[in-house]
């Protein structure tokens, strides 16, 4: 279930921490395990996980069911994060996830046909002063309009062809 | 600690210094109401239900985690504190179904009871409420999560004090939910605890499902007789029928917790199959009679048989480990009123050619205290649940637990070092672990030693001994199937001697410790049971034994209860097809809880009960029955008008301890070796005949492991039977080695 690769990974984490305390590691290990798993988490990986870190399947699923960042349904291969909390939602964050649900045919949620893209909304990233924004990847895309967000989906699809 | 003062409501009240306000607010008889804290468990703080006023504290606190400090004034009744457990208290009903109605809880509801003193009379909260989906968590525990408020007790119970961490709350926010993550079915010897903790009607009995409210029911204290520790309970009763079970609080014994099999054994009480009407064999067909005329037919029978003759050495009396003290008294009495010593109860024991003597002296609170723990031969997570509770406690305050197993099991703390062999080895490793025991302290050694061999891990094994601390040393069940059970207690002893260890016996089971305070054991001249079935005998008295299951030898067993001649007079609570083969008189005895009597824990207390239900229909108490029994024989000193008159005369007498035969044999034998093991839920008749237990996991161990070599060997795959039960190929299994869970019927006790 998981990669040596992975498991490589994840040993530095656990060696960041004291001996007997190797599930503290457990977010970065679901993270490296969830990024070569398609990105996101099945009941097995991440009783895998739990198994490789020597704790209770529970405990590593109460951590990956509590974070946003961890997925447990199939995904795109991009997904667009979008912000809903105040700032962006006072600057029409709302308006534009509807027209971005309509560009891609699919709701938030859900996989575009092509399994490309699919959009999740999120809280706060911390850059209300670029409101409204989203998160592709690592990448922040800020002052967002309709005009920027067919730029930006357009560029994603050539990019896959 | 030191001793402080803290005023509490305007009283002052002494203190130790960092104690958490709750604890002294509780001892004080303050009530505080509360959701998530639990005396026993680990404190979280969450469900905010506890808030106070401390003076000088900008907001309220929890008094569950505030730790006291000299001089504090808490207010638990004024304006700030009602209004914050009021406002609490909205916040946790908005969710909450409020069915109580239709809920189990009801009636027996932390929820409910602090709602009447807290809760507004009209809900403020108009939005929908959310719905959770129930997972199916096994055939004991009920779940409604709905009624859920994430109170997160049954998650530290398995985390803190099963081991098993199989509840834990995913999700956050609003969706956050109570539940196991895979849904075998909680897998702990002690989740029925989480019905106990659970304060809603989010986790409830099953078996007990839709069946009574709480204050219909009479709780009268009992003590459950599964294993050596006689834990304390509650016996929930309905119109003469034991309803529910719930734990009793003895921190001597069990604490606040019970295993599933004292809590859910009830369940067989009400078995269709239990034996309701004396019954007389005439001509080959079994009469329902009276029970004077069964009485009457048993005691000419005996007189025919043997007494008239005056043959009463071919006699012989047999009783199951699940008799009370009492039962066990009068049984033994009358044979050796009548001149006969061939009493027994080791039935399950494999070489009885010398005792296993070793004595307990270790209490169960000290158990915990211990600095290093070697188990050898159990499971005692399933086998003794509330002596593997200590033992785990010990491990977490940081004991060091060495195990020699026939194989590998599923402990639930860590062990140092887990040693896998085959029975016919552990008293040569033992033997080492003297001679190095010996050597370190300079003495001479006996003859028997100077050409053992020690190893690395011998050697290990006993430096954790020598070492400074506590240790105790466990002997489990397993070893009753060793042919050398008497060298290896033997042992024991000398090596606890040496290195002043505890000994803790476990290898008895149920009320075996009540059979030899009665001296239920053959006396001078007396045959012990492998020696009477040999004998083949003309008469005996078997108390509750079901011999596909109590005898090691069951096979043979049968067969020699069965020879033509014998007159048997069986008193059982439940039917069987070899008792009705094999017996001339049957009579139906009552079953736990029906009866008064003492069970005798591993610590040697006796523990009282009364009954806490009638017999049902035409059975009777085995007491009575053989007070009655020694009464038609004329038999002297049995007027007894109560079981506690029994008692008092067992208690009177001084007894003698175990004879010790010192006698120490290392020569074994070799080839396959057979260790029989009953499953945990089938260690006597009523447990067999819950429906419930049986139907989780640890009801259905039923299998016969090996490893692959052993396999070959014998020619087996996996899932060929093997001594009537599936055989699985594990390499967890020591060489030369067959583990066999024997769950139901099998043919493993006449073999090996």
């Amino acid at each position: 279930m998981i990669s040596n690769k992975a498991k490589k990974q994840i040993d530095i984490w656990v060696a960041k921490y004291p001996e007997g305390r190797q599930s503290s590691a457990v977010m970065e290990a679901l993270k490296i395990v969830q990024a070569e798993n398609d990105n996101s988490l099945t009941t097995e990986a991440i009783q895998a996980v739990a198994d490789y870190l020597d704790m209770p399947g529970i405990a590593a699923a109460e951590v990956a069911t509590f974070y946003e960042n961890y997925n447990h349904k199939p995904v795109g291969k991009h997904t667009i994060r979008f912000c809903h909390n105040i700032s962006c939602m006072l600057n029409g964050a709302d308006d534009l996830i509807v027209y971005l649900e309509k560009k891609l045919g699919v709701k938030t949620g859900e996989v575009t046909k092509d399994s490309l893209i699919n959009v999740k909304k999120v809280e706060c990233l911390g850059a209300c002063v670029g409101a409204p924004m989203f998160q592709i990847g690592d990448q922040y895309y800020e002052n967002l309009t309709t005009d920027k967000i067919d730029e930006i989906v357009d560029g994603l699809r050539k990019k896959s062809k | 600690m030191a001793k402080i003062e803290i005023e509490i409501d305007g009283k002052l009240v002494n203190a130790r210094a960092g104690e958490m306000l709750i604890a002294v607010t509780d001892r004080e008889s303050i009530s505080v109401p509360r959701f998530c804290y639990h005396k026993k468990l680990s404190i979280s703080a969450n469900c905010r239900m506890c808030l106070v006023d401390v003076e000088g504290a900008p907001k309220p606190q929890p008094a569950c985690s505030t730790p006291i400090a000299d001089g504090m004034k808490i207010h638990t009744q004024n304006e700030k504190a009602k209004a914050s457990q009021k406002a609490v208290m909205e916040f946790l009903l908005i969710n909450h179904p409020l069915d109580c109605p239709i809920c189990d809880q009801g009636g027996e509801c932390e929820l409910q009871d602090v709602a009447m003193d807290y809760g507004s009379d009209v809900s403020r909260f108009t939005e929908g409420k959310r719905i959770v989906a129930d997972s199916d968590i096994g055939a004991l525990i009920q779940t409604d999560m709905t009624r859920c408020i994430h109170c997160t007790r049954c998650v530290r119970f398995g985390a803190e004090i099963a081991g098993i961490m199989e509840m834990g709350g995913t999700g956050r926010g609003e969706d956050m939910k109570i539940e196991p993550f895979l849904t075998e079915g909680i897998q702990s010897e002690l989740s029925g605890n989480m019905i106990d903790v659970c304060p809603v009607g989010a986790l409830t009995s099953k078996p007990f499902r839709y069946e009574l409210r709480s204050w219909q029911m009479n709780s009268m204290s009992n003590i459950a007789r599964h294993d050596l520790v006689g834990s304390n309970i509650y016996t929930q009763t309905y119109k003469g029928k034991v309803k529910r079970i719930v734990a009793r609080d003895n921190d001597d014994t069990n604490e606040t917790w019970i295993s599933d099999r004292d809590r859910f054994s009830y369940e067989g009480l009400a078995h269709e199959n239990r034996l309701l009407a004396p019954q007389i064999k005439v001509e080959g067909e079994w009469k329902e009679v009276e029970w004077n005329v069964a009485l009457d037919f048993a005691t000419r029978g005996l007189g025919n048989s043997v007494l008239n003759n005056h043959q009463s050495d071919q006699l012989g009396a047999l009783a199951s480990n699940t008799a009370t003290l009492e039962e066990f008294h009068l049984l033994q009495k009358i044979l050796r009123e009548l001149g006969s010593e061939n009493i027994d109860h080791r039935l399950n024991v494999k070489n009885l050619n010398s005792p296993i003597a070793l004595d307990s002296n270790v209490k169960l609170v000290n158990l915990e205290n211990m600095d290093h723990a070697l188990i050898i031969g159990s499971y005692t997570r399933l086998e003794q649940p509330m002596v593997n509770h200590r033992l785990r406690k010990a491990s977490l305050k940081g004991a060091t637990v060495d195990v020699i197993n026939a194989m590998e099991f599923d402990f639930n703390y860590s062990i140092n070092s887990e040693n896998i062999i085959a029975p016919n080895k552990v008293v040569a490793t033992l033997a080492g672990v003297l001679k190095v025991v010996l050597e370190s302290k300079q003495q001479e050694l006996p003859d028997y030693l100077t050409s053992v061999k020690t190893d690395d891990v011998i050697t290990e094994l006993a430096e954790k001994l020598l070492a400074e601390g506590q240790s105790v040393i466990v002997l489990g069940e397993h070893v009753i199937n060793n042919d050398s059970a008497a060298s290896i207690a033997n042992l024991i002893t000398n090596i606890a001697k040496q290195t002043k260890s505890s000994t803790l016996n476990l290898s008895a089971s149920g009320n075996s410790m009540a059979a030899n305070l009665s001296g239920f054991v053959p006396g001078k001249g007396g045959l012990d049971v492998n020696a009477m079935l040999e004998s083949e005998l003309k008469a005996y008295i078997l108390l509750d034994v079901y011999p596909h299951y109590d005898f090691h030898h069951s096979i043979k067993a049968i067969d020699a209860l069965n020879k033509d001649g014998a007159f048997i007079i069986s008193l059982n609570s439940f039917k069987d097809k070899d008792v009705a083969n094999y017996s001339d008189v049957m009579l139906p005895i009552s079953c736990f809880y029906e009866t008064s009597g003492s069970h005798v824990n591993i610590e040697g207390e006796i523990q009282s009960f009364t009954a806490s239900v009638s017999a049902p229909s035409d059975t009777k108490p085995a007491w009575k029955v053989l007070k009655v029994l020694a009464d038609l024989l004329e038999l002297p000193g049995f007027h007894y008008a109560d079981s506690a008159q029994v008692t008092s005369e067992i208690t009177h007498q001084s007894h003698k301890s175990h004879v010790h035969d010192e006698n120490i044999d290392l020569t074994t034998k070799q080839g396959i070796q057979i260790i029989w093991q009953k499953s945990p839920y089938a260690v006597d008749a009523l447990s067999r005949h819950a429906i419930s237990l049986q139907a989780t996991k640890i009801g259905q161990m039923n299998s016969a492991s090996m490893n692959k070599a052993t396999a070959k060997k014998l020619e087996m795959t996996q899932g060929d039977e093997y001594l009537g039960v599936p055989a699985i190929i594990s390499e967890t299994v020591a060489n030369n080695c067959v583990f066999v869970n024997a769950n139901r019927s099998t043919q493993a006790g006449g073999q090996s």
